[in-house]
């Protein structure tokens, strides 16, 4: 847990020297002793103003278990003028007994007109060397955005969230685009990240020898999701068919709904995804054969999920979990703990933007 | 349509999705037991509400007193409110709870176990526990031989339905004898495969880190040995005293307590030789090779090697606490130790020469377990001998807790005009950096049985290599009514700072 935010107000002008110095400044203490800074990755955020706030938030909530150099760069190559200010900040807590504060840090950077445009020339210089830098995209991501060429040289992992953006099926295709590019680093995506507890529900399902034959028999999908959780809904689908086998034959836009058609190994299997949920993005959702039916579905307070098998009707297994914590640091926390490229997610990608483009 | 066909589940294909264990019943022996309600249960409820447990998994506790299963989940209900207050959901306990099932019945007589074997079957219908068995001792020490064998003859050992896995708690037996007694004992009925002794030390993160700190990283390695190490020092402390378990310590002491075990376990990971790989056997092996090699103590000679205390009445943190001797069931003439200092050689290699300080005891001024790794001096220095008078050795601890992390003392010269040399401690906090809230011990050895691993169990041989260590020492002391004495609050008896003095040597204070 953070205990203690300390700011400088930095200033206009600054140089690199003259942030580190101040950096360092922020990390002693009353007494005269100097705090340790901990330091497990780079965090680049490239966001704006009104998400700021919420961003710093999101940092120093993880701080405590990814302690990070966070470099949150807001800025606005629209506005004519340059303008450039920074903001220096750490966020030390004391913990275990210790007498002795553990610092992460962030350097905010408002950058207006030009330098907007070249923001990895004030990131760069200020990432901390030998660790792994992760280029975070809050809002609304794409690669055509002026300032992505040049940041994306200096990640080596992109977070964005595709849930994020106006048009998410535009979001999807692009990233899709995105991960053909050899040169891209590897990208995770906050809105799979939210699908992992609801995958891992399913998959479980499945674990009992006699159910994972009927992975082979399943007929059919429903999927419960509010109006903005349709692309959420189609990744999860393009999950389960790129995982499943399933080709793609038909999709078909129903009302505000959508239903899609595959084939797999014994027939046809159907996708309904309807936008019927009044709050959750994803709220429910119900594989089924013949004789199997298996449902995940969120509690009415959403915090939790009760799964339930049937065979004939008859109710063979149920139980309620935690479906886990959604909050933006939590999301943040588990892709920054991941490596490489997710293979899993890339298929799902591609298979949910086929669904659109048929 | 190929009902019994078994296909595998491809949706678990991937590594961003948590292992989940496969079926299985969890029998619980002495399930009225504290270990039951403050540890198992609160760490399998941990488990099922964050999805690690599969759907098909059922607890049965056994014991004597008489409950119905509503009344066996209402006790566990309240203690796990008591270890997890404000973090209990209603909803998400009423499904575990399903799962929880009692049967009272005396572990010694065969017919419990006939009921039991009735009931699991009807378990394995109804909840699809698939025949995989877990039978979790529990219970008193004393009680597990005659618990083994009724499970042998039973024929529950047996793993042709599914697995059978036997958890057996610490104490290994009280001595060598009794610790190859109990294993033969054991193992005429389990294989060694089906055997999870368990050590609860073992589960934790900081303890696993030692084998990530000296194998994850190659500047360690080069200088880990009798070349560059003068000598080594663990110490595990506790600033409390008996508590209320004073019945039980009178039996067991420290040396039992916690040397033939946790101090025990932290010496093989601190010593052992890389494994090939982090599977079981290859990290077992390289800690029974520690444990082997370490030098047998001569019985006449033990004074030099063991020194034993007991704590007096003194002063902890500003708060005056009684003497052992005057705790709640402990015998106003007792000698069991409270405190031990051990001087141990592993012969091998690596180590040949190097002594291993060990000590451990009770009502010491704070709660810390380290590792103190002391370097050898270098050959020569240009410097003069008042240049260097502020420099001490190299030391590089390796702190378990309470605040995970690795501190290397090293020399550097003083700001200003002339050559001053004086040592500077550099810290470095991994566990404050990594760890805020690290998983419970239970939670993790509980998933790793349930998965089958038993990387951080305790094999036969290394119990019993371990018992076989200390035996002369219990011997020696077995036959002696004389203990030395240590006020409360203080870093242990005199004798203890003369085993090192011995060797030109010092304990360092943590």
């Amino acid at each position: 847990m953070i205990e203690e935010t300390r700011s400088s107000p930095g200033g206009r002008r600054m140089s690199v020297e003259q942030i580190e110095h101040e950096l360092g400044r922020l990390r002693m203490n009353e007494d005269g002793t100097l705090s340790l800074r901990a330091s497990v990755l780079n965090l680049i955020v490239v966001t704006d103003e009104d998400s700021a706030e919420s961003v710093t938030r999101s940092v120093s909530n993880i701080a405590g278990l990814y302690p990070s150099r966070a470099i949150v760069l807001i800025s606005d190559p629209e506005e004519g003028e340059t303008n450039l200010e920074f903001q220096l900040s750490a966020f030390c807590s004391v913990r275990g007994g210790s007498s002795t504060h553990v610092c992460a840090e962030q350097i905010t950077i408002h950058a207006e007109g030009p330098p907007a445009e070249h923001l990895e020339t004030l990131a760069g210089p200020l990432l901390i060397p030998d660790l792994r830098v992760f280029l975070w995209y809050p809002g609304p991501f794409s690669p055509s955005s002026p300032e992505f060429a040049g940041m994306v040289t200096l990640a080596d992992r992109i977070i964005i969230d595709s849930a994020a953006a106006d048009d998410c099926e535009l979001s999807l295709r692009e990233i899709a685009e995105l991960l053909d590019e050899p040169e891209t680093p590897a990208v995770g995506d906050l809105q799979w990240v939210q699908l992992t507890p609801w995958r891992s529900l399913i998959a479980q399902l499945f674990n009992p020898p006699e159910r994972a034959g009927v992975l082979e028999r399943l007929s059919g999908i429903e999927i419960l999701h509010a109006p903005d959780g349709e692309c959420r809904a189609l990744l999860f689908v393009g999950w389960l068919a790129s995982s499943l086998g399933w080709s793609l034959e038909e999709s078909i836009r129903t009302g505000n709904g959508r239903e899609v058609r595959f084939s797999g190994p014994s027939g046809e299997i159907s996708a309904e995804m309807s936008p019927t949920s009044p709050d959750a993005r994803f709220r429910q959702v119900r594989l089924y054969s013949d004789d199997y039916g298996f449902e995940v579905a969120r509690s009415r307070d959403l915090s939790e999920a009760r799964t339930v098998v049937t065979r004939d009707g008859e109710v063979l297994a149920e139980r309620t979990v935690h479906l886990g914590h959604f909050d933006l640091g939590v999301l943040l926390g588990e892709e920054l703990s991941y490596r490489g490229r997710d293979g899993i997610y890339e298929k799902a990608l591609r298979a949910a933007v086929a669904i659109l483009e048929l | 349509m190929a009902e019994t066909q078994v296909l595998q589940n491809v949706l678990r294909d991937d590594h961003r999705l948590p292992r989940v264990p496969e079926p299985a019943v969890m029998v619980i022996f002495g399930a009225s037991g504290d270990l039951t309600a403050r540890k198992l249960v609160p760490a399998l409820y941990d488990l099922a509400s964050q999805r690690r447990l599969p759907m098909e998994f059922a607890v049965v506790g056994i014991s004597r007193t008489a409950l119905s299963h509503e009344e066996f989940r209402e006790r566990l209900h309240d203690a796990l409110k008591e270890q997890r207050p404000g973090r209990v959901s209603d909803d998400v306990w009423e499904s575990f709870s399903s799962s929880l099932f009692y049967l009272p019945g005396d572990s010694k007589k065969p017919e419990t176990y006939e009921q039991l074997q009735g009931f699991l079957k009807e378990l394995d219908k109804e909840r699809g526990t698939d025949g995989n068995r877990i039978f979790y001792l529990a219970s008193s020490p004393s009680l597990v031989p005659t618990i083994v064998e009724r499970l042998g003859e039973a024929g529950m050992s047996q793993e042709d339905g599914g697995y059978a896995r036997l958890v057996v708690e610490k104490p290994f037996g009280r001595n060598l004898m009794s610790a190859r007694e109990l294993n033969g004992e054991i193992r005429r009925y389990f294989e060694e495969t089906q055997i999870y002794r368990i050590d609860h030390y073992l589960g934790k993160d900081t303890v696993q880190n030692i084998l990530a700190l000296r194998f994850a990283n190659g500047i360690f390695e080069p200088i880990w040995s009798q070349h560059y190490v003068d000598h080594v020092q663990i110490t595990v402390a506790e600033d409390i005293g008996v508590g209320t378990r004073g019945a039980f310590y009178e039996e067991a002491g420290a040396l039992r307590d916690i040397v033939q075990n946790h101090v025990m376990q932290v010496m093989c990971l601190t010593a052992m030789e890389p494994p090939v790989t982090f599977d079981a056997e290859s990290v077992r092996e390289e800690k029974v090779k520690v444990l082997k090699a370490v030098r047998p103590i001569p019985e006449d000679e033990v004074e030099n090697y063991a020194v034993r205390g007991q704590y007096t009445r003194g002063w902890i943190f500003g708060e005056e606490v009684p003497g052992y001797r005057e705790e709640e069931d402990v015998a106003p003439d007792s000698c069991t130790e409270t405190y031990v200092a051990l001087k141990l050689f592993v012969d091998n290699w690596r180590w040949a020469g190097t002594p291993i300080y060990i000590r451990a005891g009770k009502r010491l001024p704070k709660k810390v377990t380290e590792i103190a790794i002391q370097f050898r001096p270098t050959p020569h220095t240009p410097f003069t001998r008042g240049e260097t008078l502020g420099l001490e050795p190299n030391i590089l601890v390796i702190r378990i807790q309470p605040e995970e992390g690795i501190s290397l003392k090293i020399g550097a010269k003083v700001p200003g005009s002339g050559f001053e040399i004086s040592s500077v401690n550099m810290d470095l906090l991994y566990g404050t950096a990594f760890l805020e809230e690290a998983p419970d011990a239970y939670q993790r050895l509980l998933l790793d049985l349930m998965l089958g691993d038993p990387t951080l169990f305790i094999r036969a041989d290394e119990a019993e290599y371990a018992w076989a260590i200390l035996e002369p020492v219990m011997r020696s002391w077995s036959e002696s009514k004389e203990v030395a004495t240590y006020p409360a609050g203080t870093w242990g008896p005199e004798e203890a700072e003369v085993l090192l003095e011995r060797d030109g040597r010092r304990w360092r204070r943590p």
